[in-house]
């Protein structure tokens, strides 16, 4: 709390949180950056799950720079909103979920990548079961990510650890 | 215009389940895996006719866009919950006009596109360039949607006062 306390306290941290342009366009590049990250797992997924089945497969990694720019931009405005308000996520258990379950789609989507999608044979047809019980996680995962990360707004109990409420 | 909304929302029980003690987030929730949804199918749709990731059929990656549809059907509904909740928040808001402007223009784009360049998108080949009404077009339809998102997000920074709404 200390620790968090001193964060609040730096120019940079005030700055995050007073200035509505700061905060907002870190809030508006964390929900683009989303979009272009989850969207392209989603996309990934459904075509392993069989949905544009004409698409091979293995083509489906050119779409790889969409979702690491959507990463980028997500953990870099996103570590702009912890700047801000440390507290009102760290001490929060559903931060550590939505972190959890976001890294867990991260090594879902890897897995995805390294595997199936990297030989050409499973271009068309119908993927194995292991593949498609993948992609569904990784769906499931990406759901569990926008749900915790929306409800964090709601479920704070502290939101400044230097004027706790 | 806003109370006539507001007893439609207090009528079919949507301010009710919208005040519910999770009905907000959750409806928001929905809200932001829809717009993930559309992104994910329609901009990466765009994004191909765009040069990115030849190689893939353009018909074929087109197959992706009912899910795209999906998320949009989701985002007009749980946006209908929104507005009926708190029209107030919304209908002077000038974040929310211009996102239905923009959202018109994507529209009006999406009609342009099928009557007129679609058939030749979805019959190119898997390597080829993507005619350039097609790039016109890709291009006004990221743009749209990114705005969409923008303006969305700022519908929370302004809290506006009731005379800024030039048509309610």
């Amino acid at each position: 709390m200390q620790y968090l306390a001193w964060v609040e306290g730096t120019g940079f941290s005030i700055w995050m949180r007073e200035s509505g342009p700061a905060f907002f366009s870190s809030l508006i590049f964390h929900a683009l950056g989303m979009a272009f990250l989850v969207g392209a797992h989603l996309a990934t997924d459904l075509r392993v799950l069989g949905v544009a089945p004409g698409v091979p497969l293995s083509l489906m990694r050119r779409f790889r720079p969409v979702s690491s720019v959507g990463l980028a931009v997500s953990v870099a405005s996103g570590i702009l909103l912890l700047v801000a308000y440390p507290a009102k996520a760290l001490t929060n258990p559903l931060f550590y979920l939505k972190l959890l379950a976001a890294l867990a789609a991260l090594l879902v989507g890897r897995a995805l990548y390294r595997g199936i999608m990297q030989d050409p044979t499973h271009d068309l047809g119908r993927t194995q079961v292991r593949a498609r019980a993948l992609a569904a996680v990784s769906i499931a995962l990406w759901i569990v990510t926008i749900t915790s990360g929306r409800f964090l707004a709601y479920t704070y109990n502290v939101l400044m650890a230097t004027d706790p409420r | 215009m806003t109370e006539a909304l507001y007893e439609l929302g207090l009528r079919t029980g949507i301010h009710a389940l919208m005040n519910s003690a999770w009905g907000w987030p959750t409806v928001e929730s929905l809200h932001f895996l829809g717009l993930s949804m559309l992104i994910g199918a329609v901009g990466l749709f765009d994004l191909r006719m765009l040069g990115l990731a030849r190689g893939i059929p353009m018909g074929a990656l087109h197959r992706m866009i009912p899910w795209g549809i999906g998320g949009y059907v989701l985002n007009v509904t749980t946006g209908i919950l929104f507005v009926t909740s708190a029209p107030d928040q919304y209908l002077y808001n000038p974040a929310f006009q211009i996102k239905l402007a923009l959202m018109v223009l994507a529209g009006l784009n999406v009609l342009f596109f099928y009557r007129f360049v679609f058939a030749r998108v979805s019959a190119s080949a898997a390597e080829a360039e993507a005619p350039r009404s097609a790039k016109a077009a890709a291009a006004i339809s990221l743009a749209c949607w990114i705005g969409v998102v923008v303006c969305g997000r700022l519908i929370t920074y302004y809290r506006p006062p009731y005379h800024w709404c030039w048509w309610c």
